[in-house]
């Protein structure tokens, strides 16, 4: 989202003698960026705080040596970005870097595109002033993906810094190294800033913060997109190809809905096999963050059933055709681009087929009704505007931590970064979320109990003017209001008279005494925040802590809603909530492509007749993942648009060779289509939102202050509307019993993930460490209309009794055994 | 300058000397004086002795400037580049090949590829290495490129073939282990210079 | 004063048998053809040595059957006739060099008399002579042939449309008609102290031992002979006939495989027949008397052969305008001279 700079909100300062326009409340080194003037720095994060780990990005302020991470910029500041005592400061700091720091740049996996090496270089160190014993420090492990060599690492704390203020896992830290203390002639000779630094360096290393060897993360890796060195390395990547041979390929993350930037980086095989494969995923690190998906899930490419490439098949083909022609039905999800999503449309209208996609239909439904209640044709904000301006967020009916990694990221940006507050509300506690910052407090509510969530929310932040007079009383019969009798102490001053025995005469003395005194008080007592399983004594004060300074709210709305019974009394209240209340709302597609899909596409509620799945099961099927009986391209292998959480049409692009048919070349038989895939794009229907503009003319970038210039943004239309008439809560839907949710361990989404070698997470029932340990290995989950044999894994970050049943095996068919809710009753036997 | 500056194509030093070749004769007599003093000189017999002289020398003094190529080869420079060798460490035995790719990524005219991987010593290590000599133009550039001297250019010069694609395996180019007190140090392109140690301060950027 | 050179014949111990001459010719034929082959091999050798370089020296040890080698080749080589060539001439012109080379061979003595020893079967007791026929006119006979010889070149070069072959048989007519000028009047001052035309005469007449050479009698004869003969067999510093940077190959431009191997055989066995008369001539023949004389002979023709390889490694050729001028203003007045003066010197 763009935000517009106003003339009030900029400040004029000059750097190095220049004039340069600045965000009020910037820090210096984020606003000389900004305006493309160079100031060294190692150990800063855009959008995350300072560390003050690296000190070198030095300069002076009106006169002042300051840190440029760290310091604002203010009207009318000066900044010289160097003199000579900074210069001096700067060349230490890079010899410190610089001493036992292992030459073995030869076969260092950053192959050049270091941090240190750049420095280094930049600022001209050829000759080494400093030494000291090195001590011993062996590579390790940290997990099935994270590689970590302490000899190369130069303790900057960006993966620290990142782990704990972006990605909220805070799973690794900096630990003791035992090296030498410093020769103390140091303390006089050296510069003052090198001298902390390296004490400090010397001192540490980076360890996973358990306490363990191994780290307990989501294993996004973005610690190790952020490491400057090559001391942290993916554990498939080590030592397998220089930086300089691969191609980088500007896409769309393919599988969650936050439409993160990545490159696919694609080589030759090897030697023998000289077809390209994708040897990783990098980001724009200080303007997105990855999640283990995104970052590790890239080799899903379709190779054909014996992996060997796909070609053209005209006999597959032509019986594609003939399916298509015989087929009432597609059934298909939502890991399809804008433009194929458009394709099934077309054949829809054309053809008159149904199209049946259960996951994203439910969305579509919820959006519907939010969109009648609200007069809004979108959700009001994204995951970059929460991150830039809110204080406060509240998440309801998603586990944060699972759907939308985008989510849990600003959610925990907010609270480390914008001093902010937020509440949880969700049936399976959450450990990890709980610890984002002080000021979040986790509700674990029956599930089924959505919409009284959302009566709390109006209760607290709905302006009560606004909101109409019936919710109101609803709202208040809730409360009870009690005449309770407390103690107070009282201090009292009492007046003696007292005996000089010096004088004999008696005085008047004044003296302080402690008195308990009985007080009558009435405490309102809120029913709705006992019954999501708060405790109403305390949220009080609590919430009042959490209230203050606080300007804006941001609501983060999720699948539970989309599958509640309840889902269009839901959506009115999300539109009254934004109607009554400052607060934003964002809703997180259930995975990849489910905006642009539930927005282009007229989904049916069932399938009928003969179907043709794509990626789905069906009685032809065409499949993206080599075991069809038509091969399709992966999302990997075609370009097009994907439609982000954050509102955006993103352009993705081919990274690997694909050279069978695709979706496009059907419609074209079946149909008549335009020659590509891509010319697609500047038909994506204009009342929806979407832009007719072309594929080509797709900008895919950000901007150097961090603004997100890829693709458009959707156009928004707002319609005055009454505010809706809502229900109020029904309690029959509770669910009560053994409970299976289903929800996908972090980084699996679908069979393109579980396809990904570097994804370990496997097809499991998850549940909490206690849970698990009653349930034992393996059990059978019996569902009302089936049953399913999962292994038991422990997800020590849950709490309580429910269990996660994942769905990203299309072929499991979960989503027909939980049927139109996220919950489900279910019997657990062990096996 | 002008044209005239333009059209003179005797560029370089014009110091000619010119040599003393006579006069041509005039009139019959002084061509018949030219021919009997030339008669008489034995000019004739100078170069018929030239000839002779050098046959002699060649035969009989062993100053035959023949080499029977295939059989015997002249000495090449250390500076020649023809096919590469890949050096061991005369230490230890080992490949001096750290897998860094410089090579790979210097090669002009694009014949070196190489595979590496995280090894059990958690070393890089080069698990394949080929040159396609049949693109390999010889500029040096990988040995020049090379941080260990683990790729020089060898005395093997004869690398014609039947094919145009000639592929050469690490194994090809390694010094033969039981060859190791044979292997030479390289001294050419990339070598380190003579006057190294004068330029050698304490952090390896300055030379 | 008369002077007779000439002692009458010895007579004849055997008798000369048409078995005899056929063996004879049969071994001329063969062996000069063979000698012809090797004349290369010895040819590339000492250009060669005297360049410093080995020459031949793969095919067989020290490359001795490289004769072999390239008789094969050339054996083996298609043969080419041009298409606006006039093939019957063209075909026949090598043939006539090649013939008239060992015609001359046939008066000219090469190796002594012999018998074919009695134990060889149906042969035995032939006698073979060294002359294949002993002919009283064998100068004029030999001189003759190697003139006729000149319409090999000549209608080779003009028969095979091309022009370097006409200029290379123009070369062949004006080279070969004034160099024979001047060889039959080099000779004719020998012919005149032997007063005879037969090989045999001149042999005998210098039978005295190395005193008794004609050359140290007719020193300018000798050179102006020898001259010619480079001459006459177109070697260098005469080669203009063929002389490949300026007149590609010649008369012998458009020939290849055996025909182009009849000129280089007829030219060969003609560098042997000038260096038979040479030695004959000049250099005293063979002593028939001595037993090693036919060792001597050899001795001299080898040296004659040697001879004009040792000029083609040292010398450039000459041009054709000077060669036309030392023909006919030079070496023809000298050899009229020597006449005039040998007479002289006859008569008083």
């Amino acid at each position: 989202m763009s935000e517009v700079q106003t003339v009030e909100n900029m400040v004029t300062i000059s750097i190095d003698g220049a004039q340069y326009q600045a965000k009020e409340g910037e820090y210096i080194l984020n606003a000389a960026r900004a305006n493309d003037v160079f100031i060294p720095a190692i150990c800063y994060l855009t959008r995350c705080s300072p560390t003050l780990a690296c000190r070198i990005c030095l300069v002076e302020a009106d006169g002042k040596q300051v840190y440029s991470c760290n310091a604002k910029v203010k009207e009318g500041m000066e900044v010289t970005t160097s003199t000579p005592t900074i210069l001096e400061e700067r060349r230490a700091i890079m010899e410190v870097y610089d001493v036992n720091h292992p030459l073995q740049c030869g076969v260092c996996d950053k192959s050049g595109e270091c941090e240190l090496q750049n420095y280094t270089l930049e600022i001209g160190v050829d000759s080494q002033s400093y030494m000291i014993p090195d001590t011993k420090r062996e590579t390790t492990n940290w997990s099935s993906v994270l590689h970590y060599d302490p000899g190369l690492c130069i303790v900057c704390e960006r993966c620290t810094t990142v782990c704990k203020d972006m990605i909220g896992d805070a799973a690794i830290t900096t630990a003791k190294r035992g090296g030498a203390d410093l020769d103390k002639g140091y303390k006089e000779s050296m510069p003052k800033d090198a001298y902390a630094m390296w004490n400090k360096l010397q001192k540490s290393v980076i360890a996973p913060s358990n306490g363990t060897e191994f780290t307990n993360c989501s294993d996004c890796g973005e610690c190790l997109a952020v490491c400057p060195v090559g001391a942290l390395v993916s554990r498939d990547f080590v030592y397998k190809s220089n930086a300089w041979e691969l191609k980088r390929i500007p896409a769309v993350a393919a599988h969650s809905s936050d439409g993160a930037q990545i490159y696919y980086e694609v080589k030759h095989g090897s030697i023998e096999d000289r077809t390209e494969k994708i040897y990783r995923v990098t980001n724009e690190w200080n303007f997105v963050s990855l999640d283990g998906s995104a970052r590790f899930a890239y080799d899903f490419e379709n190779r054909g059933a014996d992996n060997t490439g796909v070609k053209k098949d005209s006999t597959a083909f032509a019986a594609a055709l003939e399916a298509f022609k015989k087929a009432e039905t597609i059934r298909f999800n939502a890991m399809i681009t804008n433009e194929e999503a458009l394709m099934l449309q077309t054949l829809k209208e054309k053809m008159g087929l149904k199209l049946y996609n259960p996951e994203v239909r439910a969305f579509q439904k919820f959006l519907g009704y939010y969109i009648a209640a609200s007069g809004s044709s979108l959700y009001s904000t994204d995951t970059d505007a929460i991150m830039k301006k809110s204080d406060f967020v509240i998440a309801v009916g998603t586990a944060l931590r699972h759907d939308s990694p985008a989510l849990k990221y600003a959610f925990n940006n907010v609270q480390k970064l914008n001093k902010g507050a937020g509440l949880y509300f969700h049936p399976i506690a959450d450990t990890l979320i709980a610890g984002f910052g002080k000021s979040v407090e986790t509700f674990t509510h029956k599930a089924g109990l959505e919409e009284a969530v959302l009566y709390l929310i109006l209760d607290l932040f709905a302006d009560k003017e606004k909101l109409p007079t019936e919710v109101k009383a609803y709202i208040d019969s809730f409360k009870t209001t009690e005449t309770q009798t407390i103690t107070e102490k009282v201090e009292k001053t009492i007046k003696e008279m007292v005996l000089n025995e010096e004088t004999g005469e008696e005085e008047e003395v004044s003296k302080k005494v402690k008195e308990d005194v009985q007080k009558e008080i009435i405490v309102t007592t809120n029913g709705l925040v006992d019954l999501l399983g708060g405790d109403s004594s305390k949220f009080d004060d609590v919430f009042a802590k959490m209230m203050s300074k606080k300007e804006a709210f941001s609501l983060m709305v999720g699948e539970d809603f989309y599958f509640h019974p309840k889902a269009e009394n839901l959506a009115k209240l999300v539109a009254l909530i934004e109607a009554t209340c400052n607060m934003d709302v964002v809703m997180t597609p259930p995975k990849s492509n489910a905006l642009g899909v539930a927005l282009i596409c007229d989904l049916d509620d069932t399938a009928t007749g003969y179907t043709v799945g794509y990626n789905e099961n069906g009685d032809f099927r065409l499949s993206a993942l080599g075991d069809g009986d038509l091969d399709m391209p992966a999302m990997n292998q075609q370009e097009g648009t994907l439609t982000s959480m954050s509102k955006r049409v993103l352009p993705t692009n081919a990274a690997l060779e694909y050279e069978g048919y695709e979706l496009n070349d059907i419609v074209k038989a079946l149909v008549g289509a335009p020659e590509h895939t891509i010319d697609w794009t500047q038909m994506l229907p204009v009342s929806k939102g979407f832009k007719a503009l072309a594929f080509d003319t797709l900008p895919n970038a950000f901007t150097n202050d961090g603004r997100d210039n890829r693709g458009y943004v959707l156009d928004v239309t707002r319609q005055e509307v009454q505010l809706p008439a809502v229900e109020p809560f029904d309690q029959s839907v509770v669910l009560e019993g053994e409970i299976a949710y289903r929800c996908n361990p972090a980084r699996q989404f679908n069979d393109f993930t579980d396809k990904s070698h570097e994804i370990f997470e496997t097809f499991s029932l998850y549940a909490s460490p206690a849970k698990a340990e009653s349930l034992g290995e393996k059990v059978e989950v019996v569902f009302e209309n089936g049953s399913i044999v999962l292994d038991v894994v422990s997800d020590a970050k849950m709490e309580g009794d429910i269990v996660k049943v994942p769905d990203f095996k299309a072929a499991k068919d979960v989503y027909g055994l939980f049927g139109a809710s996220r919950y489900q009753t279910v019997t657990i036997r062990k096996v | 300058m002008s044209l005239e500056h333009f059209k003179n194509r005797n560029i370089g030093t014009q110091h000619y000397t010119t040599i003393d070749v006579g006069h041509t004769p005039v009139g019959a007599m002084q061509t018949f004086t030219q021919v009997a003093k030339r008669t008489v000189k034995g000019e004739l017999f100078v170069g018929l002795w030239v000839t002779l002289r050098e046959m002699i020398n060649a035969l009989f003094k062993g100053d035959m400037a023949t080499v029977k190529y295939p059989f015997e080869k002249l000495p090449i420079s250390p500076r020649y580049r023809a096919i590469h060798d890949m050096l061991r460490l005369l230490e230890s035995g080992s490949y001096r090949c750290i897998g860094c790719g410089l090579c790979e990524k210097i090669c002009i005219s694009n014949c070196i590829s190489m595979d590496t991987r995280y090894d059990e010593n958690q070393r890089k290590e080069v698990s394949e290495y080929t040159i396609n000599f049949g693109r390999c133009i010889f500029c040096g550039y990988c040995a020049e490129v090379c941080p260990e001297l683990a790729i020089v250019h060898g005395p093997r010069y004869e690398n014609a073939s039947e094919q145009r694609a000639g592929f050469s395996l690490f194994e090809d180019m390694l010094t033969p282990i039981d060859k190791l007190n044979l292997q030479q140090e390289y001294d050419g392109f990339g070598a380190i210079s003579p006057n190294a140690d004068d330029n050698i301060k304490k952090t390896p950027l300055a030379y | 004063m008369e002077i007779t050179l000439v002692e009458t014949l010895p007579q004849a111990i055997h008798e000369v048998t048409a078995v005899g001459v056929i063996i004879k010719a049969v071994i001329i034929l063969a062996v000069i053809s063979a000698i012809a082959g090797f004349g290369t091999y010895i040819e590339r050798k000492v250009l060669a040595f005297m360049q410093r370089r080995l020459g031949p020296m793969h095919v067989g040890p020290y490359g001795l059957l490289q004769i072999a080698a390239d008789g094969i080749k050339l054996f083996t080589k298609e043969d080419i006739v041009p298409q606006n060539a006039n093939k019957f001439i063209f075909m026949v012109a090598p043939i006539i060099t090649a013939a008239t080379a060992f015609i001359a061979l046939s008066a000219v003595p090469v190796f002594p008399d012999f018998t074919i020893p009695e134990f060889v079967p149906l042969l035995g007791g032939v006698f073979v002579p060294s002359i294949a026929s002993d002919i009283n006119v064998g100068v004029l006979f030999v001189l003759g042939m190697m003139a006729a010889g000149l319409y090999g070149p000549l209608l080779a070069g003009m028969s095979q449309a091309n022009k370097w072959g006409i200029i290379g048989s123009a070369r062949t007519a004006i080279q070969f008609l004034s160099y024979e000028v001047v060889t039959g009047l080099s000779i004719l001052a020998p012919i005149m102290l032997v007063g005879s035309l037969s090989f045999v005469d001149f042999n005998n007449a210098q039978s005295g031992g190395i005193g008794s050479w004609l050359i140290w009698q007719q020193p300018v004869a000798f050179v102006l002979f020898l001259i010619a003969g480079f001459a006459e067999t177109n070697r260098t510093p005469f080669d203009l006939l063929e002389h490949e940077a300026e007149v590609v190959s010649g008369y012998a431009t458009e020939y290849s495989g055996m025909r182009w191997g009849m000129f280089f055989i007829g030219e060969y066995a003609n560098m042997i027949t000038v260096a038979i008369i040479a030695s004959v001539v000049f250099l005293g023949g063979y002593d028939a008397d001595c037993t090693l004389g036919w060792l001597f002979i050899i001795l001299k023709i080898a040296f004659f052969f040697f001879l004009m390889l040792w000029v083609r490694a040292s010398w450039p050729h000459v041009r054709p305008d000077q060669l036309m001028w030392l023909c006919w203003k030079v070496l023809m007045p000298i050899a009229v001279v020597n006449i005039v003066i040998t007479a002289i010197v006859m008569m008083v």
